[in-house]
């Protein structure tokens, strides 16, 4: 017997904003890859994080139900774990798909959506350190060889 | 010296709507200044509904909806 699953997967908005259909083929190819029957999917929201993940401040939250046999679970979320567009994900075992969720799904999926352009400020800025302080430009003597300084003769003083 | 009374939030019949992660603009009504979950005596809900609280927060803050501290 097969469970539904409702999986919420962080994607990085870079992939998003390059294609939105390879953004959704992550998930989708990942379910049907682990033997998932896909019920609905969509496209969430895209929100501002409450703390940065892999220095990023925004995601594009996509919403997938799906059913799964029980022992490709752990490969499934592995996929996930190793996949660098995924933020993050959660998998959370619900009865049965929301009849909400299965209508905006199928809104999603009509001709007429475009997903709206993430915004631009979801990286973070790391602020570049200043060169002048930095260690490096200090004019430190060249060191005399331990060799060299033995072998000098004495400076002989004149007249 | 009078006793502080406190505001419950929730209802004590729990006929709040079902406690979803996703809804974070409910869950942050249950949640201090500071990002902690409140005591059942704040919120006022039953045992189960205060454990379906809390794993909602759990789950919200896991995602990045909810914030673990603020």
């Amino acid at each position: 017997m097969t469970q539904t699953y409702e999986t919420m997967v962080l994607l990085d908005n870079d992939v998003v904003r390059q294609d939105w259909k390879k953004a959704k083929a992550i998930v989708t190819d990942t379910v049907a890859k682990y033997g998932g029957g896909l019920d609905c999917c969509r496209r969430w929201d895209e929100r501002r994080l409450a703390y940065p993940m892999k220095r990023k401040n925004r995601a594009t939250f996509y919403l997938a139900y799906h059913d799964m046999p029980g022992d490709k679970i752990p490969g499934f979320l592995r996929d996930l774990e190793l996949n660098e567009s995924v933020l993050r994900y959660l998998m959370v075992r619900v009865d049965e798909t929301p009849e909400e969720e299965r209508k905006l799904a199928a809104e999603e999926d009509g001709a007429e959506y475009t997903v709206p352009e993430p915004p631009d400020d979801d990286l973070i800025e790391i602020p570049e350190e200043d060169e002048t302080d930095s260690a490096t430009d200090v004019d430190i003597p060249a060191e005399i060889p331990a060799e060299a300084s033995a072998t000098a003769p004495d400076p002989v003083k004149e007249g | 010296m009078k006793r502080r009374v406190k505001t419950m939030i929730g209802s004590k019949n729990c006929d709040d709507p079902v406690i979803d992660y996703k809804s974070t603009e409910y869950l942050e009504k249950f949640l201090t200044p500071q990002g902690q979950i409140l005591s059942r005596r704040r919120t006022g809900f039953c045992t189960q509904c205060q454990k379906q609280l809390k794993s909602a927060i759990k789950r919200a803050r896991h995602v990045g909806l909810l914030p673990f501290v603020g």
